[in-house]
């Protein structure tokens, strides 16, 4: 599992900082043009999303308590995480 | 499980603490250097980045600010001395006070498209009332040198014990390491570095916890043997008094920690509008699995049938003491090094830019309106240095920390009702802001040192929202909050 959760872990920090520099160079992109920033905020309902997330935490430490295999869910998710981060890059829009 | 396993690691020098605090300081001066010079032309995008964080830096940065390095030692604490239970009520607060902030988000950044501070909007939500502002400007204060001291404490500490560095040297290279790069790019900086540094943390976490369990003969299997072994009770989530004893107090304090607190307001007014809501839903969901990852640790103290005696009587040092004597290679040791030093700098940088936009707004701009937008600049730079140093002072006096934090704790507590209700109640008048602040801290807090964290607590929420509910029907009027459309800009940025 070390290995595993290493080699992944190498994937997901080359995938993070690619999102990471597609992001730089948006940032730096859209404020050299200068366009103005719309104030709009759309009326997502994040309720379900939320709670889903929440039953899902509290779901896998219990499930930690039930089978060793579950102990190596809290690093894999943790892998998780820095490729979500990465994966925010990806799916932000650029507003130019 | 036999626990003569662990033994120091005579090749953790000093040396070696030193590089790895001022490489970390370096590699974000360098960033930030780059940071300034692309983007950072005046007050207002040093302050609020020119409210154009998109949503991957929104998420990154989000998640830095609210991992702490306590935070990261925190999750292995909680589980070693409450098992499964601790590390859940340690867990499912924290990501949810995270996502706690989407509707407040939205409203406030929909209703006052211009703002900066959550004083500001106080300010203007209760006629420019100087008692509403006053509380809010000193709470957010303090919560923010708050968070710089308890970040740079735990870090030296952890640094002192790893490589047996002095923790009074430990901290003054921590805060100039952090307080180096801070200086040169306000928001920005603090946002693409603590995005870069929940790289650092969750990537390293996930490999060292990994390699602790490679190393233990047995593995996972051997480790949930002999925690259930020692207790049952270590491996179920339902134990009332991991509830009792911190878990109820704990996600009132996290939901203050997050809705009272400047860090996480300024990020609502500089992240892009369209992005808002869903930057707190992923940093809250993808904020889970790093304390999850951590808290896995301390199902090993338990095992191995650690005592706090083992590593200097402090249970918040049983993560750290297993990486460093588990007998893993110096690399993964240097890693999880990593993994508390990215959580404290990036916590603290987020602290600073915070400062920095309070200062500016709430106190130049409110009380000097003419200062220049050069002599603002400087003057909002130095106040992150200032912070720094504040904090740092406080640190090395030696101090008790408790005045401190029962104060901001009293303060965050006590208003996180009423400024929930003054966004959400358009009933909600400043006599019933002031007074349920004021009534819980006069009140709350003698239950809360007399009666105990869980009933204090509750006392001081449930005075401070009852006085604002009384004072608000009593009072009558309605608050029109898309009125404050209206407000202007109040550090524009400069025409060119």
């Amino acid at each position: 599992m070390y290995i595993f959760i290493t080699l992944v872990g190498i994937a997901v920090t080359v995938f993070f900082l690619a999102g990471f520099w597609r992001g730089l160079q948006n940032a730096i992109a859209e404020y050299r043009s200068g366009a103005p920033e719309p104030n709009d905020v759309p009326n997502y309902q994040y309720g379900s999303l939320a709670a889903l997330s929440v039953i899902a935490s509290a779901v896998i430490i219990a499930g930690a308590g039930f089978s060793p295999a579950m102990i190596y869910a809290g690093p894999l998710l943790a892998l998780v995480t820095a490729a979500g981060c990465g994966l925010a890059f990806f799916v932000e829009q650029k507003s130019t | 499980m036999d626990k003569s396993i662990f033994a120091a690691m005579p090749s953790l020098t000093p040396t070696l603490g030193f590089a790895s605090m001022i490489g970390l300081g370096l590699f974000s001066l360098a960033l930030s250097y780059a940071v300034k010079t692309l983007l950072v032309r005046n007050t207002h995008d040093f302050i609020i980045a020119d409210r154009r964080v998109g949503f991957g830096f929104g998420v990154g940065s989000v998640i830095a600010v609210w991992t702490w390095a306590m935070a990261v030692m925190m999750s292995s604490a909680m589980t070693y001395q409450w098992g499964l239970s601790g590390l859940f009520w340690f867990v499912v607060p924290n990501g949810f006070a995270v996502m706690a902030m989407i509707p407040f988000a939205r409203i406030l950044r929909k209703n006052m498209p211009e703002g900066y501070t959550i004083s500001e909007f106080i300010e203007y939500r209760f006629s420019r009332s100087k008692a509403a502002t006053a509380i809010v400007t000193v709470t957010m204060i303090f919560g923010i040198i708050l968070e710089i001291l308890i970040n740079l404490k735990g870090t030296s500490v952890v640094i002192s014990t790893v490589f047996g560095i002095d923790w009074k040297v430990a901290t003054v290279v921590g805060i100039i390491c952090v307080l180096a790069y801070s200086y040169f790019g306000g928001l920005w900086t603090s946002v693409m570095t603590g995005t870069l540094n929940t790289l650092m943390i969750t990537v390293p976490a996930a490999i060292v916890v990994a390699a602790v369990y490679a190393v233990i003969p047995g593995g996972s299997e051997a480790v949930f043997n002999a925690a259930g072994a020692a207790d049952a009770r270590n491996l179920s989530v339902l134990r009332p008094d991991a509830a009792a004893g911190f878990g109820i107090t704990l996600a009132f304090g996290l939901l203050a920690a997050t809705v009272s607190d400047q860090t996480f307001w300024q990020k609502v007014w500089a992240i892009k509008s369209r992005d808002v809501g869903r930057v707190f839903l992923w940093s809250g969901a993808l904020f889970y699995p790093i304390p999850i990852c951590l808290g896995m640790l301390g199902l090993v103290g338990i095992a191995y049938g650690l005592k706090p005696s083992d590593f200097g009587g402090d249970i918040v040092a049983v993560g750290p003491y297993i990486v460093s004597h588990i007998g893993l290679g110096l690399t993964l040791v240097l890693l999880y090094v990593l993994v508390i030093l990215a959580a404290c700098y990036s916590t603290i940088d987020g602290a600073s830019a915070a400062l920095s936009s309070v200062v500016a707004v709430d106190i130049v701009k409110r009380y000097f309106p003419q200062t220049s937008e050069s002599s603002l600049f400087v003057i909002t730079k130095v106040s992150v240095l200032l912070g720094g140093i504040v904090a740092t002072l406080i640190v090395l006096s030696g101090l008790d920390f408790t005045t401190l934090v029962l104060t901001t704790y009293a303060l965050k507590t006590s208003i996180l009702l009423p400024l929930v209700l003054s966004i959400l109640w358009p009933k909600t008048n400043m006599v019933g802001f002031v007074g349920g602040i004021a009534l819980a801290i006069a009140v709350g807090m003698p239950i809360y040192a007399t009666a105990g964290e869980l009933i204090g607590t509750l006392s001081i929420v449930a005075i401070s929202g009852l006085t604002v509910l009384v004072a608000g029907l009593i009072g009558g009027k309605d608050f029109d909050l898309a009125g404050l459309r209206r407000i202007g800009d109040e550090v524009s940025a400069p025409a060119e």
